[in-house]
């Protein structure tokens, strides 16, 4: 049992887009800080420490987080400290918040992920990421492995590039109910995915996430604190992070175990046995439309091999009984250091009920999933009610 | 926000620093290259409790937490079995050079005979209909070799059966 | 802020600090404090928890540079995540995580290769790519600014300034990590070039290569892995403005707060009677009279006449930086983890050469970014 509960109280997200000329970096954070300060109804004087992660080879800036905490959020005078650990950045700003108050540390946080992905190059940047004597010459960005591991699994398990399609459909026509998403798509066809531009294969460009600019900003009290601010917070019941290898191709890449040892862990301490029955919905990582499928299966949802079926039955639509990704996750919305952080956001509204157009009736408990560096997992559950 | 472009004054500043780097690589990697360079062979490096074979050569062992020296390393093959592949079919800039990176290319994951891990590196076949897995490859080394990961052009595949 | 609970150092391993370490990457440095510390400790991996780590990706070209040492560190089918930015930092998330009762003990490394590219242009990147960056200001131009409004305000010399310099480089004649182990005199300093008015050559620090790890334990874990368990007391942390045009460029007001912080959580009421030993992150000489200033070793504006004294020197009331501090040793993002593993070593009684008698509390302070920024300062207690 942590020492205190923690809750997120206050939600702000920008509008995701794919370029965001018309602000610097500060401007473009600021409004989602400024989201979540007014949902909370804090002042700026109230936050007692700010968490802010983003990847700095993406902008070009070292030390981000001390433009960004002073520029764009009230850490002048405050505690500033910057987590990064690629597309992970997210989720790990989200669990180092959580510390950050269980401990008793702070009664406050608050936690900020950002992007603004094209002011830089993210293929370049994400290439320097690997190993520049073993893997940097043939690497093609994310793409390329993210590739090689779809083909794996389709050729392990026998999907196929229809069913990969469905996820997309899926996922960009919930995402036309989400009013941050970045490509909103309501008429998507299967036919539409499937006659896209082959750009690495068997991925075409509609199997693929885009490139978003855009912040996200949580706040999180202990209970003490949430009790003055809302009657309507989201309670964290657990949080877990499992690395493996330092190569992504030391193990077989058609399946994602770290997936599989992080929920485990973190099922456990939530006391979930059953995550389809027990959990309400599912916000996960989604780099390309196979990948949906196969973290499926990692995270227990179905057993391995059965991704594509999970969703041939339509367990995981916004009409299923286990709807996965209502914002239309990281295929419609893909602003690397936030990506993470909006499944938390996205979830912990699930929970709060706020969902709108995207709400899923009745949700208690959700599940929110970060994944990047050499095939990292994080994963977060929130509740309606806390823990103890 | 006012949606009338011909309103909006849009900035931009442009920073084109080059920031270089000199990287070390570590004695195994220098082994590794001398190997490559002057006999055109492929090293891993092999745990002395677990027996796994790293490909490429590495100074721990994730799992077992010990170190491996330049006298753990051990010989691969330099043909392997494909496990997966793609084809780069799009522009991005290629960090090591700052130009476009030429495409398509053809891009692959398999394993050397003795190594346990698996390997990327480019495959000379850019229609991906004629790349299976579980196919034979073999890598194809430059003539004139300078001792860096380039000295292996690419894998090509070969009839062979395993 | 509530009560805190009870977490301890068990142990902490460094590398030497050197210039150039070409023929180590720095996941084989990592490695090597890694294996130093299970060895030392008699432990294995299965002990650790977790990993926090601390790494800056411009200082490893490389984009999520914590990527390298996932085997280094050991977090198969385990928890690493990355501060990035100053070790102390990470220390600090390390301990939240056994203060959260999340895990039982956490591994915290950091490391860094300065040798690998150019400081200048990495500290460039530190100011905003839209009024300050085209200027070209790097740590040693912002420093000249900061030295020179300071001792222009309070009447500070060249020469206070070089006894740092002096003092610091002896103190690491004791430390058999320290990068620049030789000594220097007054002279050598004010006559060395001058780099940016008022701030010579040996005014700053050199660049180094180097790691350094600890493992941190819950009260019940660290007794049974160690008879001298290092007691964390207290901790503050605190950002000053972003553009040096907005900052109060004569006062750290920054780490001021910070130690404020970190006093009144420890119970520390007079910080010269009550601190026995300080390691701190002086990135130049006028940095560390600063420093004292803020820390409250001193009145405002009397840390030229501070380190006339002699207080600060190893046999003095309050030895700061006996292991000879930044400036004989500089692995930029290691230094605050640094600082944290010289005073655990100070309150086990395990300084050798560098110990400071009796020392019972010490501070240690970590920064990030330029001229005192972002700042860490932890309290620690060999009493538990």
């Amino acid at each position: 049992m942590p020492k205190h509960d923690v809750a997120i109280v206050g939600i702000g997200q920008t509008k995701f887009r794919s370029k965001r000329r018309d602000v610097n970096i500060p401007e473009m954070i600021y409004e989602a800080v400024k989201m979540a300060l007014d949902d909370a109804q804090l002042e700026p004087k109230d936050i007692d420490a700010l968490i802010i992660g983003n990847m700095d080879h993406f902008e070009g800036i070292n030390f981000s987080e001390l433009m960004c905490g002073i520029e764009a959020a009230p850490g002048y005078l405050k505690p500033i400290v910057k987590v990064a650990t690629g597309g992970t950045t997210g989720s790990s700003l989200a669990i180092c918040g959580y510390h950050n108050v269980a401990s008793g540390i702070y009664d406050n946080v608050l936690v900020i992920g950002w992007e603004k992905l094209n002011e830089g190059g993210a293929t370049t940047g994400i290439i320097t990421a690997f190993d520049p004597v073993w893997e940097r010459p043939s690497l093609a960005g994310a793409l390329g492995p993210l590739a090689l591991m779809a083909g794996m699994y389709s050729a392990k398990y026998g999907i196929t590039a229809e069913q990969a399609a469905k996820v997309t459909v899926k996922n960009r026509s919930n995402a036309a109910n989400n009013p941050f998403a970045h490509l909103q798509m309501p008429n998507i066809t299967i036919d539409y995915v499937m006659s896209s531009q082959m750009i690495s294969y068997p991925l075409r460009l509609h199997d693929v996430c885009p490139q978003s600019e855009g912040a996200c900003a949580l706040i999180y009290a202990n209970e003490e604190e949430t009790k003055k601010i809302t009657d309507n917070p989201a309670w964290f019941h657990a949080v877990e992070t499992a690395h493996y290898y330092t190569f992504g191709t030391d193990d077989k890449m058609y399946d994602l175990p770290t997936a599989t040892f992080a929920s485990k862990k973190a099922y456990k301490k939530a006391g979930i046995k059953n995550p389809v029955k027990d959990l309400d919905v599912a916000e996960i990582y989604e780099p390309t439309s196979w990948s949906e499928l196969s973290w499926t299966e990692a995270l227990g949802f179905c057993k391995p091999g059965e991704g594509g079926k999970l969703l041939d039955e339509g367990i995981t639509l916004m009409s299923g009984e286990f709807p996965v990704n209502p914002s239309g996750g990281v295929l419609s919305t893909n602003p690397i250091g936030a990506t993470a952080l909006v499944r938390v956001a996205e979830a912990a509204i699930q929970v709060m009920g706020r969902g709108e157009k995207r709400q899923v009736p009745d949700v208690e408990k959700a599940l929110a999933m970060g994944f990047g560096g050499s095939l990292w997992t994080e994963i977060l559950i929130l509740g309606k009610e806390p823990m103890r | 926000m006012s949606r009338k472009k011909s309103q909006e004054k849009i900035f931009e500043i442009k920073w084109k620093t080059d920031l270089p780097y000199r990287y070390s690589i570590g004695k195994l990697a220098v082994k590794f290259f001398e190997e490559l360079k002057e006999n055109k062979k492929i090293m891993g490096s092999k745990c002395s409790k677990c027996g796994k074979v790293h490909s490429p050569p590495r100074a721990v062992c994730a799992e077992c937490f010990i170190e491996m020296t330049v006298e753990d390393m051990v010989e691969l093959s330099p043909r392997g079995t494909l496990e997966g592949f793609t084809v780069i079919n799009y522009p991005f800039t290629d960090p090591a050079t700052g130009g476009l990176r030429p495409f398509p290319y053809g891009y692959a994951i398999f394993k050397l005979d003795g190594a346990d891990t698996y390997t990327m590196h480019f495959i000379n076949e850019t229609d991906y209909t004629k790349l299976k897995v579980g196919q034979r490859v073999e890598a194809v080394f430059k003539e004139e070799r300078e001792g860096n990961i380039g000295d292996i052009m690419y894998y090509k595949v070969i009839k062979e059966e395993k | 802020m509530t009560e805190i609970g009870k977490v301890a150092i068990v142990g902490v391993a460094q590398t030497k600090y050197e210039e150039d370490k070409i023929d180590q990457t720095y996941s084989e440095l990592v490695f090597e404090v890694v294996k130093k510390l299970h060895n030392d400790l008699g432990i294995t991996n299965d002990d650790v928890g977790c990993v926090i780590t601390s790494s800056n990706d411009f200082n490893d070209g490389r984009t999520i540079a914590n990527m390298a040492i996932q085997d280094a560190v050991g977090s198969v089918r385990k928890a690493e995540s990355r501060v990035s930015g100053d070790g102390a930092f990470a220390f600090m998330y390390g301990a939240m995580r056994i203060l959260s009762e999340s895990f039982d003990t956490v591994m915290v490394v950091s490391h860094c290769k300065c040798s690998e590219v150019s400081q200048y242009l990495v500290n460039n990147t530190i100011f905003d790519p839209y009024y300050q960056r085209h200027l070209g200001l790097d740590q040693i131009s912002s420093a000249g600014l900061m030295a020179n409004m300071y001792m222009n305000k309070y009447g500070v010399t060249e020469e206070q300034a070089a006894m740092v310099v002096v003092k610091n480089r002896k103190n690491a004649l004791n430390n058999p990590y320290a990068h620049l182990r030789e000594e220097i005199s007054i002279n050598d300093v004010l006559n060395s070039k001058m780099m940016a008015y008022p701030l010579k050559e040996l005014d700053f620090p050199p660049f180094s290569d180097g790691a350094v790890a600890m493992l941190l334990a819950k009260e019940d874990v660290a007794k049974k892995m160690t008879d001298t368990p290092i007691w964390f007391k207290g901790y503050g942390n605190c950002t000053d403005a972003y553009y040096l045009g907005n900052r109060n460029m004569t006062d750290l007001i920054g780490l001021e707060l910070a130690a404020k912080e970190a006093y009144r959580m420890a119970g520390v009421n007079n910080p010269r009677e009550n601190l026995d030993v300080c390691e701190v992150s002086e990135s130049f000489s006028v940095h560390e009279l600063m420093i004292y200033e803020a820390l409250g070793l001193c009145d405002k504006g009397e840390g030229g006449k501070f380190i006339e004294s002699g207080e600060t020197e190893m046999n003095g009331s309050t030895p700061v930086n006996p292991s000879g501090g930044v400036l004989s040793s500089n692995p930029t993002m290691a230094n605050g983890l640094i600082r944290v593993a010289e005073i655990a070593l100070q309150l086990q009684g395990k300084a050798d050469k560098r110990q400071v008698p009796n020392a019972k509390t010490g501070l240690a302070y970590g920064m990030n970014g330029i001229c005192s920024q972002g700042n860490c300062v932890l309290i620690f207690g060999g009493e538990n």
